[in-house]
C-alpha cells in the first residue's frame, strides 16, 4: 500500500489531519513525505493511506510536488523564515512633575551649601590681639 | 486578611510558614483538578494545574499541547477522530 506516489493523511503530530505524498521509502518502517506537511521522514504507523496513486519521480523536489498537487485542489504554502529584529530598548519615561521636583531639590541643596559656607566665614571674625593684656600678666 | 467567618468551613487550604521568630498561618485558595479527555476520561498530559492569575500570566503554548484537539482529547481519541473525519 505505501509506495512512492501514494496520497496519505497524517494522523499524529502537530500537522495531524494534513495530506501528504510519499516521496521515498526509507529503511524499517520509515518513509519520506512532502506536501502540505513539512518535508521529513515519518513512521508508517502515523499515516493513513488514501485510495489515490499519483505518478511521481523518486526524490522529487518540493517545487515539483507543489506543481503536481495543484490540479487536485491542494495548495502548498511556502513560508519564508522571519528576519529576527532587535527588540527596541525600553527607555524610562520620567514624568514632568517628578523631574521638576528633583531639579528643585537639587537647587535647594546647592543654596543651603552656599549659605553655610558664607555663614561660616562670618561667624569667625579674626579678633585683634591685645598686647597690653599679655604684658600685664607676664609681669606678675 | 480574609473576611471573618470565611475560614470556618474547610474550603481554604491552611498553610503554616516559618517567619523569622514565629510560625504564621496563611489561607490559600485551591488549585483546579487535572484536566481530562472529553471522550474517554483519561487524564490529559501537557495541561498544568494553574489557578486564574497564573494562567493569565502564562503564555498560551505552555498550557496545552501543540496539536489539533490539544487540551481537549487525548492522543488516542484524537487519532480515532481524524480517521473518522477523512471519510
Amino acid at each position: 500500500m505505501l509506495e512512492i506516489g501514494r496520497l496519505c493523511v497524517k494522523i499524529a503530530g502537530r500537522d495531524a489531519g494534513q495530506k501528504c505524498i510519499i516521496v521515498d521509502v526509507l529503511e524499517k518502517n520509515y518513509v519520506l513525505i512532502d506536501g502540505l506537511t513539512r518535508r521529513r521522514k515519518c513512521n508508517i504507523a502515523h499515516l493513513e493511506p488514501l485510495n489515490e496513486l499519483i505518478k511521481i519521480k523518486k526524490n522529487a523536489s518540493h517545487e515539483e510536488v507543489t506543481k503536481i498537487l495543484k490540479p487536485l485542489g491542494l495548495e502548498v504554502k511556502t513560508t519564508k523564515p522571519k528576519k529576527s529584529s532587535i527588540r527596541p530598548k525600553k527607555t524610562k519615561v520620567v514624568k514632568k512633575s517628578v523631574k521638576e521636583k528633583a531639579e528643585k531639590e537639587v537647587k535647594k541643596v546647592k543654596k543651603s551649601v552656599k549659605e553655610k559656607e558664607l555663614s561660616k566665614t562670618e561667624d569667625k571674625p579674626k579678633e585683634p590681639i591685645n598686647d597690653s593684656k599679655i604684658s600685664k600678666t607676664s609681669d606678675k | 486578611m480574609l473576611r471573618p467567618g470565611k475560614t470556618k468551613s474547610r474550603s481554604f487550604r491552611r498553610v503554616f510558614t516559618r517567619v523569622i521568630s514565629k510560625t504564621k498561618l496563611f489561607y490559600q485558595k485551591g488549585k483546579p483538578q487535572q484536566a481530562k479527555c472529553s471522550e474517554c476520561g483519561a487524564k490529559l498530559k501537557g495541561v498544568p494545574r494553574l489557578n486564574a492569575t497564573s494562567a493569565r500570566k502564562a503564555p498560551k503554548t505552555t498550557k496545552r499541547p501543540e496539536r489539533p484537539y490539544g487540551g481537549e482529547l487525548c492522543s488516542k481519541c484524537m487519532r480515532i477522530r481524524i480517521k473518522e473525519n477523512i471519510k
